[in-house]
């Protein structure tokens, strides 16, 4: 990868402002509002150094969920919660069996996040607005507006947004919003050190992953696909597409993922309209009864 | 999966159970307390019902006189006070409650549902303190001010008594997803019953108490119907259903359609006792059916392969 031009003119560390547009020395893009942005992690390349996870709870200020073991292989992590905003699952698939091939491939990693839904169920359930499309295309949660009423929680497809014992209010990943303001790309993308997770625009992130799974397929792994572009599995019933999106080798179902996530705003309608229909014949049925005339 | 003998690690490890990621949940349970959520259901249904049937009573009100009116529309204050005031203590950071009424968003149960609270709230107390202090201070135009608020309360009620079921069902959680039409059918006809047996309860005049009475029945009907379709749903999901008919639904639906049957053929006397008792049995099983599809909602959101397999079913009929 060659260096940025601009890089050279920064040779020491330590600034006392940030580098003008650093995402594009960090992530060869502009960050610019009105253009869609986001996450594209591809697992083959993830090491499950939980750098991302470190990077995130710093930047973000977040504290620490339970500490201790959980004896899911190396994810003592869990899920992905109101204080834990990137994840990285793990699976062992026959690592230590004896069809296990050479070189640790057995290994699966994934740095798990909120998918930053187009259009996403939390904010289309989110009654006060505080949920939101920022001018990145990316969902965030106001915190001066969120009044705790947890709406959000039920309605991710993904299990992504959860509510803080400590403030009473919805917590999931912003995709830096602060940073994005700043130019700067988000604080896991820039930690990780293998490049699974890569930030950058859609078209051009979309756009990278087909060539990667393209790559892969002709050295021999075939099983490689997206999760979460349009017409894949991850986008469904309505959700475009997935702001975050992977590049997965195994069922979507291994890492927690659904295949297929139905939209639940799809249901708010056929349900009203259904209840409405029966309450409305019973008030008939009521207002005949009513006008019968006397028996007794 | 042969494994590799004799080393440390000689053992099966749970890397796979049943192909999800180590059986933990894969969508996240709904936070609402599910007491306080369920009872405000449960209320908003009553009141909104009940604001139904003083719109319906006031169209016959030469025949039956005011008095079924007022106790109607004594238990329509019930959402707005009662109601709203649980519903704010679930809330996490209750002081921002009116947030609610920042934006409404029509993709939303939840902002549906709470301005449809407001809306009702202002039509309901308009039209029942229009009726008593146009009564008391003998002022006819106050009166019929009130009246004007009459079928905006209705219809706003017939809003607040099933939009609960859709606020249900417009999420991932497995077991309110299922079945999204059946739910609000379910709440809808279980509202009618409630506020139908309840005015029941205080109705001197036989006649229309009977009348009472036999739409309680049909929507007690309506609501075995719709449970009896949401079971099969559940069947189908392979969420974990509470047996072909559980005995608070029995209790809840068929006693006091029983009780509604037998007192058809009784004489007024015994009819009202049984048709109380009805009523009591359908209160109670109206409540206990809200806070238990709550409680049942969360705990399905905790089983990955129901959440997962929802999705795939959802993936094959979208293939066809
Ligand atoms: S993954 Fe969940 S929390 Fe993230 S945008 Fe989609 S619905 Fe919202």
């Amino acid at each position: 990868m060659e260096v940025h031009q601009r890089a050279r003119n920064y040779p020491e560390s330590g600034f006392d402002a940030p580098i003008p547009d650093e995402a594009e020395l960090t992530a060869q893009t502009r960050v610019r509002p009105g253009r869609s942005y986001g996450f594209f992690t591809d697992t083959t390349l993830c090491i499950g150094c939980k750098a991302c996870e470190v990077a995130c709870k710093e930047w973000n200020n977040l504290p620490a969920d339970d500490l201790g073991l959980t004896g899911n292989s190396y994810d003592n992590t869990g899920a992905l919660s109101a204080h834990t905003w990137r994840h990285v699952s793990f699976i062992e698939d026959n690592v230590r069996a004896e069809i296990s091939r050479p070189f640790q491939s057995g290994w699966l990693m994934m740095s798990d996040v909120c998918k930053h839904c187009q259009t996403a169920p939390c904010v289309e359930a989110c009654p006060t607005g505080a949920l939101f499309h920022t001018e990145f295309r990316t969902v965030v949660v106001q915190q001066d507006i969120c009044n705790g009423c947890g709406y959000c929680v039920p309605a991710c497809p993904f299990g992504v947004v959860e509510l803080s014992a400590l403030d009473g209010k919805a917590h999931k990943c912003t995709l830096c919003y602060d940073r994005l303001k700043g130019g700067l790309e988000p604080a896991c993308s820039k930690a990780c050190p293998t490049d699974s997770i890569q930030f950058g625009e859609m078209e051009a992130l979309e756009e990278r992953a087909l060539r990667r799974v393209r790559d892969l397929e002709a050295r021999g792994i075939d099983d490689a696909y997206l999760y979460g572009v349009p017409g894949s599995p991850g986008a469904a019933g309505g959700i475009e597409r997935l702001n975050a999106f992977f590049l997965l080798t195994a069922a979507p179902e291994r890492f927690n993922l659904p295949v297929a996530p139905s939209r639940p705003s799809d249901r708010t309608m056929p349900s009203l309209a259904a209840g409405i229909t029966a309450v409305a014949g019973l008030a008939l049925a009521a207002l005949f009864l009513f006008g019968r005339s006397d028996r007794t | 999966m042969t494994l590799v003998q004799g080393g440390p690690n000689d053992h099966a490890l749970p890397s796979r159970p049943n192909g999800t990621y180590y059986d933990l949940p894969q969508v996240k349970a709904a936070p609402f307390k599910s007491g306080a959520v369920g009872t405000y259901v449960f209320l908003a249904g009553l009141s909104g019902a009940s604001a139904l049937f003083s719109a319906l009573l006031s169209r016959r009100r030469r025949r039956y006189g005011d008095s079924a009116i007022r106790r109607a529309d004594a238990l329509s204050m019930l959402a707005p006070t009662l109601g709203a005031g649980l519903l704010i203590y679930d809330l996490k950071t209750p002081q921002r409650f009116y947030n609610m009424l920042r934006i409404f968003r029509p993709s939303s149960p939840m902002s549906i549902g709470s301005w449809l609270l407001v809306g009702f709230g202002g039509a309901a107390t308009a039209a029942s303190a229009g009726e008593m202090l146009g009564r008391h201070m003998k002022l006819g135009w106050l009166r019929h001010l009130g009246a004007c608020f009459r079928v905006p309360a209705a219809l706003t009620g017939v809003g607040l008594a099933t939009y609960t079921g859709s606020l249900f069902a417009a999420t991932s959680t497995p077991r309110w997803a299922a079945a999204p039409k059946s739910l609000s059918v379910q709440f809808g006809a279980s509202s009618v019953a409630s506020a139908a047996t309840a005015l029941a309860f205080a109705e001197p005049r036989s006649d229309l108490r009977r009348s009472l009475d036999l739409v309680a029945g049909a929507a007690l009907a309506v609501e075995l119907a719709a449970a009896q379709s949401a079971r099969r749903a559940y069947r189908a999901a392979g969420i974990q259903a509470d047996g072909p008919m559980p005995i608070r639904d029995q209790l809840g639906t068929l006693l006091p359609l029983g009780l509604i049957a037998a007192s058809a053929v009784c004489s007024p006397g015994p009819q009202r006792t049984l048709s109380r008792l009805a009523c009591l049995a359908v209160l109670g099983g109206s409540l206990a059916m809200r806070i238990q599809t709550i409680e049942a909602g969360k705990s399905s959101a905790a089983d990955p392969r129901v959440s997962l397999r929802l999705a795939r079913r959802t993936h094959s009929a979208m293939r066809k």
